[in-house]
């Protein structure tokens, strides 16, 4: 009972929504928007397990005192400090919108303060250092070691001049070869992992809507 | 231990420092060299420019702040080509992260301090025009001057909102949001982020359901962008416009050539090219009106790229030539490298 029913309702909800996309009946449509009204509402119930389970095991990583415990203040402040805040303070909810249009660069509220001073800093800082580490490890490791890692190295260099307004300077045809390498030898690469992995996934579908994967509902399939 | 071995184990932060030098010092001391649109970003301004008040598009700010130094001047780009063409924009987010991205690239074309900006008008203030009865877009402008209203000398127009913009934001599970907004936006968004009902507005009067908009820009750091082909091209039709950060063009061709997507900004570059296009670039001999005095962000941190790359190029040529000359092909072992 406690397995069957949740695979009845996969396989009837996956074949229903499977033919209901090609079904352009009033009916239909009517109770696809049915659908789209309440997966949001059946999703809020996973935020709920999500939250409760994170602060779960963060108060016990504090409580046992483990290893790096002291991050999980880190999660923990944030995790219920922002909702508090938002909730006393409704006017700091929607990412600032209202304290910045129009010129008026007005920063209010804790959320808008977190966002634009913690936020947008640290998720920029983040990624900008993909630049240092790149570099170095263009330098460290791109070789050419073999014929393929050869044509590799070559395709890098020329799509990198091409991507960029100096690279015409230095040759007229670097961004032509550059975009002409994205295009074809590129597109026809990507497509074939593209067609893969699609088939992957709706053979992959196909057997959790059938039963025959289980491993969704854990116990590995038993 | 050799030259060359020397060279193959130089310390990183000498990278990281060339790098820095090479990030900081374009700023200073600006290249400006031209940059040539390709075909992809043509492809979007094209459609756009063939847009105007009678249509409305979708600009999806997709993205977080880690890639926002490429997501963001594409928005911003098309934000302003929409504006300056008075098309209404429906501003919507993937992320709860993007919905402040989406304020920041808002906020960037209509402050007063940016070059060529364009006044904000709030919903409040053009109540008067609404309770005449005037929902035309040429009509609204022409009530609003008459009321003593009159343009900064620095503005390029007017947005009203309600009529040009509506800030719809961040919704959960948006691939729904997608489907959903197929039959109806307001069923998704009864409201904008603040609070003003989708309902009272003349944009959404216009245009209530994604199979009456004529595209949807995504800007997007993820295969987010992705829910956009799958559940609005692909379902109802919709044209749909990818901007997306370098890494990620590649990903994108495919759907180009497939004709499922309109065109695509690949990372700083293509919002270059776009910033470009709305300069009135007409290297092609086509005219274009110029709707920007000045380039944007992404035209300035191509200066930047230029340097940055070279560096790179620099770097694994010479630590090519440090590995074949060193004869650490022959399978030499490296020591200490750090």
């Amino acid at each position: 009972m406690k397995r069957s029913i949740p695979l009845a309702i996969v396989m009837v909800g996956g074949i229903l929504f499977m033919i209901q996309y090609f079904i352009p009946h009033q009916y239909s449509q009517t109770l696809f928007d049915y659908y789209t009204e309440w997966a949001p509402l059946v999703g809020a119930f996973a935020l709920v397990l999500g939250v409760g389970s994170l602060s779960r095991l963060h108060s016990h990583k504090i409580k046992r005192k483990a290893k790096n415990w002291q991050y999980s203040y880190a999660v923990l402040i944030p995790l219920f400090g922002v909702p508090f805040f938002a909730l006393i303070m409704p006017e700091s909810l929607g990412g600032g919108i209202m304290q910045t249009m129009g010129g008026d660069r007005v920063t209010q509220g804790v959320f808008d303060f977190t966002y634009m001073n913690v936020q947008v800093p640290i998720q920029a800082t983040m990624f900008s250092l993909l630049a240092f580490y790149i570099a170095s490890a263009a330098f460290r490791a791109f070789r050419a070691k073999s014929a393929l890692a050869s044509v590799l190295l070559i395709a890098a260099i020329i799509v990198m001049l091409g991507q960029v307004p100096i690279g015409e300077l230095i040759g007229k045809w670097f961004p032509k070869i550059g975009l002409w390498i994205l295009r074809y030898p590129n597109l026809g690469a990507k497509r074939a992992i593209a067609l893969g992995v699609g088939f992957g996934m709706l053979a992959t579908q196909l057997k959790i809507i059938f039963g025959v994967e289980r491993n969704w509902l854990g116990g590995a399939g038993e | 231990m050799s030259i060359w071995e020397k060279m193959l184990n130089l310390d990183r932060r000498w990278i990281f420092l060339l790098i820095g030098i090479a990030c900081v010092v374009p700023f200073f001391t600006p290249l400006g060299l031209p940059i040539l649109p390709s075909a992809e970003v043509l492809g979007i301004y094209d459609h756009i420019e063939g847009l105007g008040p009678d249509n409305a598009i979708f600009v999806g700010f997709d993205f977080d702040p880690g890639t926002a130094a490429e997501n963001m001047p594409m928005g911003v780009a098309v934000l302003r080509h929409a504006f300056a063409r008075n098309i209404p924009v429906f501003i919507t987010a993937y992320t709860p992260l993007g919905q402040g991205m989406a304020a920041m690239g808002l906020a960037e074309v209509t402050d007063e301090s940016t070059p060529d900006y364009f006044k904000y008008v709030y919903w409040e203030e053009w109540a008067f025009v609404r309770e005449q009865g005037i929902i035309d877009r040429a009509e609204i402008e022409e009530a609003w001057i008459a009321e003593g209203n009159s343009l900064p000398e620095n503005a390029s127009g007017w947005v009203f909102e309600g009529r040009d913009v509506a800030m719809l934001g961040f919704l959960p599970y948006f691939h729904l949001v997608i489907l959903g907004m197929s039959s109806s936006i307001s069923s998704q968004y009864p409201t904008d982020v603040g609070g003003t009902p989708l309902e009272d507005m003349p944009m959404y009067q216009e245009h209530k359901s994604l199979r009456e908009i004529d595209l949807a820009v995504t800007t997007a750091g993820s295969s987010a962008c992705m829910a956009w082909i799958t559940y609005g091209r692909e379902k109802i039709g919709l044209p749909i416009a990818f901007g997306v950060t370098a890494v990620m063009a590649t990903d994108y061709f495919i759907y180009i050539q497939s004709g499922q997507i309109i065109g695509q900004m690949g990372g700083l570059r293509g919002a270059a090219e776009y910033e470009t296009l709305l300069m009135g670039w007409s290297g092609d001999g086509i005219d274009r009106e110029a709707y920007a005095s000045t380039p944007g962000k992404a035209f300035v941190g191509m200066d930047v790229q230029n340097i940055a790359h070279l560096l790179i190029i620099f770097l694994v040529i010479l630590g090519n030539i440090a590995f074949f000359a060193g004869g650490f092909h022959k399978k030499t072992k490296l020591k200490g490298r750090r």
